[in-house]
């Protein structure tokens, strides 16, 4: 079982990823999260209508890339450089499994190309292609 | 200009969206990154996807990479050097 707080050093309210299923370092990365009612973005997005801000799913991917490198990221910084070709195609309510699906398109110079999907009981809600710059 | 070097430069135009410039003003000598074309080191990325992609040409080699990024006649030979027969 992959240690997730091991490997990221994001935490509450912006630890994005429950879970790792599957870790192939370098090649693929499926994750979870688990979407509660009490997620704190819930409050005010909306609000009598709970629906997850799109640019939290690109964070998911990106958290989700996180697992691609070998060594944990603490201490290190891993910045976005780049959204490319980012689209939502379906809202995500609290009580939803996602999961998050990343594999590295490309790399040089320090930055890395992962393209990802979130998805939701096999229906593609976010799909992107990140740009993460290592420090 | 040679063939090749036309088909760098349409990629790099196409690659990076330098929407307007026609190969014709791309210097061959001047500096991609930095001063000259300005590109950045996310243009690298993209510009490593584009030979790849279109030459078939791979630059896993971040230094020699940076050596034949160093402008349109170095980039075209590194590509005729190392295409794919």
């Amino acid at each position: 079982m992959t240690d997730v707080l091991g490997q990221l050093p994001h935490r509450f309210p912006f630890l994005l990823v429950d879970r790792v299923v599957e870790r192939e370092i370098g090649v693929r990365v499926v994750a979870e999260k688990l979407l509660t009612a009490g997620e704190p973005y819930f409050l005010g997005h909306f609000e009598d209508r709970p629906i997850l801000p799109g640019v939290l799913m690109i964070e998911m991917l990106a958290q989700a890339g996180g697992f691609l490198e070998a060594e944990p990221l603490h201490g290190k910084a891993i910045f976005l450089a780049q959204i490319l070709d980012a689209r939502f195609k379906g809202p995500a309510f609290p009580g939803d499994r996602l999961r998050l699906e990343v594999k590295p398109e490309a790399s040089f110079g320090g930055l890395l190309r992962i393209e990802g999907t979130v998805s939701c009981e096999g229906r593609a809600l976010c799909t992107a292609k990140l740009l993460l710059k290592k420090m | 200009m040679s063939d090749l070097k036309l088909r760098v430069k349409t990629m790099i135009i196409e690659r990076l969206k330098l929407e307007g410039m026609t190969p014709d003003q791309i210097d061959d000598v001047a500096p991609l990154f930095g001063e000259g074309l300005g590109l950045d080191s996310i243009d690298a990325l993209e510009l490593v996807l584009g030979i790849e992609q279109t030459f078939g040409v791979k630059i896993e080699d971040e230094a020699a990479g940076m050596k034949a990024f160093k402008n349109v006649d170095s980039l075209t030979a590194f590509i005729a050097e190392h295409q794919p027969a």
